[in-house]
């Protein structure tokens, strides 16, 4: 039942705020501030309940929904799914929050919008119905669509079509393969589809289609390319959600479709995968260094750290002789870890640039420089964020990164190289780009009468920055949660 | 043989429109006031009363023939008639409130669309079948050109008429090549096996098949889909995108389902044809309109495509499949229409997408509305046209027609563009100077809100439009 609050009180009190009207925004803040966080304690009161040492679905609640086709409205949790719901109830309220440092039209649409994208989200994290996934996957675009079209910059509209079209034609693929699973299964839950028997070559059209849903949205190089335009047009809001949250949907999708609906694929096209991976993790990483626009580097930092998550996903099939469970577990945490590490990292990149951006209306790297001078508690901040970007040892970047690196190093010692390139590229980029922005002199007359952050921007930062630092230190209560989970995906995998 | 009376009886929603026809025509020779709402309140109580007496053989599953089995009243007709006639209660109400929609003659000529659209939805005789189509497409002549004063809607109803003329001509030809062949008109008596096979028999069903693609706007006989949109009032045009292919559905199950099932290898060749076809141009066209009305106009053709690829499946769940695409079409179709209607003034109709710039300023409500229809017409759930396309998408899936599955995602990924410039134009686009729109009354908001709430309600709860058609479409085919 609590899954159920989560998902629906949101949109709920979105609707509310709809009706409430533009003139009382002010009230639909605090309300809307109230209610998102109330959601984050009443997800961490489901963290305290969540069993760590069942495999199964917990707190699972079903209602037959379309009687006719089988399909239940069939909610469940287990390890993958609750640290992904925490980020997601950690960082709309923080979203909401900060709606409040940049005054815009229509405020209440604005905060409407993330509400009833956060309880989508949820929805989308805690379906055990296919057919319910699929809804809350593609009812989500609505939300984003007028997010980045209402509030977006100057080439807004071009960016949103260009980010509804490419992931809607992901999606519809992905329908394709669910509807045909449940003409095999008779059934839309998602856990009878891993026992269909299917052939490879069925696999493997499966495979492709469930990669072309996912690819889009982690997003994989060469489908990535509607990230960094949706990015640099988005709100910071927007920004934020999309980089923490959204892109998450495509590594969660591999590891509750993909890898254990069609095994044999995914051993089958890993290598591709693997390629895929590198290719993001090495060749975007290169592409972020040449960017002099502050998003879209961090847009192009995303994919490129995206590519450890799908690395993580695919590394340990290519193992000489029989896989070993233990790689598995590895490789598969690793992704978890550096999918949570990254939401985090990124939301505060994001933020930060959003807080810069309040102040002096541009994204260039070149209208920057010296703002330490002026901004000193932003820039510790900010420096450190870029830090654990660049995955600077006790920060979580880190560890997601090294987990990845470590299960390659089983596997193959050359890709466990290459991967370990990001560790140079990733610092290149961040901390040139940290040069440029907050250390250096004063190029821009404006930057001299710039004021510190307030506490309104303070206070998210601070938050988002000691969690960065606590899993960086103190990663075991995130691998508990998930350890019980990945070990029975493992096994599925593993056939 | 049943009793005289019981026939009437069976026939009450028909003779209630009749009369009330009758009615209006007597009331409106005496009254010469300008603002006269007898169309509104006579069209609505006739409405209302239908639907309920429709309702009432729905729940009891009136079956059976009447008129020496030349009229039938079966779960499906009355099915028709009580979606017809609800719908139609939505539209008078939320047209003809307006006041500068008041003239009764186009009540009277819709009321005789309604009623054609009765007499198809229940005929079992070739003949009773070609004087509800002709009753239906001449009032719908005279809809396209009610709007007198305007030169675009005269010539989009000269061509509307020219081309339906030779469309019922081309479909009677076809009917006399069975009345030929056969040596009846009635539905159940077409089963002489070696007639069906013979390339007359073919031939005619060609000619049929064409009528039947006329009246549903299937390309390549679509042209005076967007031209009849365009040119029509928004009222007018309201109607003439919704109610008539109810009748066209009726058409096209009692012919190619019922009389000539034989023969379904042929005719679900060409249906599907025409279905692809009207899928694949309907909806690439679109993109480059600009007048919302043509944009809506040809969107319809793409809809009718895949309504037809349902139908060509050939089986009984893909004729519910298209059934519930249908319903579920018009509900969309119709909340997009009236969205336009309630805003427009007379001085300034809304036609072309700069005319809903900024929409989301001065009628938030109504643009989310709007936008509910949009979003659900590219299929994105939770609104009830995802369910629509994913019912007939299983239906393809499950009968192996893996490809034609594909091809039909695809188009809806190249039509999401148009409908998403439509929400662009109304939430993205900031208009400097702010256009005074008009202000619906109680009335329209009310009929619109119902039908948008829907769009979205009927969307998280699909069960009641899927069950529905269930139980309308006949549980097995003649073939069987």
């Amino acid at each position: 039942m609590i899954i159920d609050q989560l998902i629906w009180v949101p949109i709920l009190t979105g609707l509310i705020v709809l009706v409430l009207g533009e003139k009382r925004s002010n009230l639909s803040y605090s309300l809307s501030l109230v209610i998102s966080s109330a959601l984050f304690f009443l997800s961490i009161y489901m963290y305290l309940l969540f069993d760590n040492t069942l495999a199964s679905y917990q707190f699972e609640l079903k209602v037959p929904w379309i009687d006719r086709f089988n399909i239940n409205y069939h909610l469940g949790i287990d390890g993958i799914s609750l640290p992904l719901i925490m980020l997601t109830t950690f960082l709309s309220p923080i979203v909401i929050f900060t709606a409040k440092t940049s005054p815009k039209n229509k405020m209440h649409q604005y905060i409407a919008s993330f509400l009833i994208l956060e309880g989508m989200m949820i929805g989308v994290f805690s379906s055990l119905d296919a057919f319910l996934f699929y809804v809350f996957w593609e009812a989500m675009l609505i939300p984003m669509f007028l997010i980045i079209g209402i509030w977006g910059g100057k080439n807004r509209i071009y960016a949103t079509i260009k980010f509804f079209l490419y992931t809607f034609l992901g999606s519809v693929f992905m329908l394709i393969a669910i509807i045909y699973l449940y003409m095999k299964t008779g059934s839309y839950l998602i856990s009878d589809f891993y026992e269909v028997s299917l052939s490879l070559n069925q696999q493997i059209l499966i495979f492709l289609a469930f990669l072309f849903a996912f690819a889009v949205k982690i997003p994989m190089w060469p489908v990535h390319t509607w990230l960094p335009d949706a990015h640099v047009e988005a709100p910071t809001g927007g920004s934020v959600i999309l980089a923490a949250i959204l892109l998450k949907m495509g590594g969660y999708g591999f590891l509750r479709f993909s890898l254990p609906i069609t095994p044999d694929a995914s051993l089958f096209l890993a290598p591709i995968m693997i390629a895929l991976s590198l290719i993001a993790i090495i060749y975007i990483g290169l592409v972020a260094l040449a960017q002099t626009d502050m998003k879209k580097l961090i847009a192009y930092s995303s994919i490129s750290h995206m590519g450890f998550v799908t690395l993580g996903c695919f590394v340990f099939f290519i193992q000489s002789g029989a896989i070993e469970l233990d790689t598995i577990n590895l490789a598969i945490s690793g992704a978890m870890i550096q999918m949570i590490s990254h939401g985090l990292i990124s939301a505060a990149l994001f933020l930060s640039i959003g807080v810069m951006y309040d102040r002096l209306h541009t994204r260039n790297i070149e209208d920057y420089g010296g703002i330490v001078t002026k901004m000193p508690k932003f820039s510790v901040l900010m420096v450190f964020f870029a830090l654990s970007n660049a995955a600077l040892p006790g920060t979580s970047g880190f560890v997601g990164e090294l987990t990845v690196i470590l299960a390659s190093f089983k596997v193959n010692i050359y890709i466990a190289l290459l991967s370990a390139l990001t560790l140079i590229i990733g610092a290149a980029y961040t901390l040139w780009m940290i040069k440029r922005v907050i250390f250096g002199a004063v190029t821009n007359e404006k930057i001299n009468s710039l004021s510190d952050m307030k506490l309104i921007e303070a206070i998210p930062l601070s938050l988002i920055a000691i969690l960065i630092l606590l899993i960086g230190v103190w990663p075991k209560p995130l691998t508990d949660t998930m350890n019980s989970t990945i070990l029975a995906l493992s096994y599925l995998v593993n056939g | 043989m049943q009793s005289m009376n019981l026939e009437l009886t069976l026939i009450m929603p028909e003779l209630i429109i009749a009369s009330a026809i009758c009615l209006l025509i007597l009331v409106n020779s005496f009254l010469t006031s300008e603002k006269r709402y007898t169309g509104l309140i006579i069209g609505s109580i006739t409405m209302a009363a239908c639907a309920l007496i429709s309702m009432v053989f729905l729940i009891e599953t009136t079956n059976s023939s009447i008129f020496n089995n030349h009229y039938r009243i079966d779960p499906l007709s009355t099915g028709l008639k009580f979606t017809t006639y609800l719908i139609s209660l939505f539209i008078f109400i939320a047209t003809k409130t307006n006041k500068e929609n008041t003239k009764s003659e186009l009540v009277l000529l819709e009321l005789f669309a309604i009623l054609g659209v009765s007499i198809l939805a229940s005929s079992n005789n070739l003949l009773t079948l070609y004087l509800g189509l002709e009753t239906l497409t001449l009032s719908m002549y005279g809809l396209v050109a009610s709007k007198r004063s305007s030169e675009i809607a005269t010539e989009s109803a000269m061509k509307f008429f020219i081309l339906g003329a030779i469309a019922s001509a081309i479909f009677l030809y076809g009917v006399s090549f069975i009345y030929g062949l056969h040596g009846t008109l009635f539905f159940d008596q077409f089963n002489n096996e070696t007639i069906n096979n013979s390339i007359e028999m073919q031939l005619a069903l060609a000619f049929i098949i064409c009528g039947i693609a006329f009246k549903f706007g299937a390309v390549p006989f679509h042209s005076w889909v967007p031209d009849t949109y365009q040119g029509a009032s928004t009222s007018s045009a309201l109607f003439i995108s919704t109610i008539p292919k109810l009748g066209a559905f009726a058409l096209i199950y009692r012919l190619l389902y019922e009389a000539f099932i034989a023969n379904v290898e042929f005719w679900s060749l060409l249906i599907l044809l025409l279905g692809l076809l009207s899928l694949i141009l309907g909806n690439i066209i679109a993109i480059a309109q600009d007048n919302l009305r043509r944009i809506l106009g040809y969107s319809a053709v793409g809809h009718i495509g895949f309504i037809l690829i349902g139908l060509s499946i050939g089986s009984i769940d893909g004729a519910i499949a298209a059934l519930a695409y249908l319903v579920i079409y018009i509900l969309m179709t119709a909340t997009a229409f009236m969205s336009i209607e309630v805003i427009s003034t007379e001085k300034r109709a809304v036609v072309t997408l700069t005319d809903i710039k900024d929409l989301n300023s001065t009628h938030p409500w109504i643009s989310l509305i709007m936008l509910f229809s949009m979003f659900s017409m590219i299929g994105i759930p939770p609104f009830i046209g995802f369910y629509a396309k994913w019912i007939i998408l299983s239906e393809l899936i499950n009968s192996d027609m893996l490809v034609i599955a594909l091809i039909g995602i695809i188009v809806s990924v190249i039509a999401a563009y148009y409908y998403l410039r439509i929400v662009w134009y109304m939430y993205f686009e900031k208009n400097e100077l702010p256009i005074m729109k008009g202000s619906p009354n109680i009335f329209q908001k009310t009929s619109i809100s119902l039908m948008g709430l829907s769009i979205l309600l009927l969307g998280l709860y699909p069960s009641p439009i899927i069950n529905f058609c269930r139980s309308i479409i006949p549980p097995f085919l003649l073939i069987d």
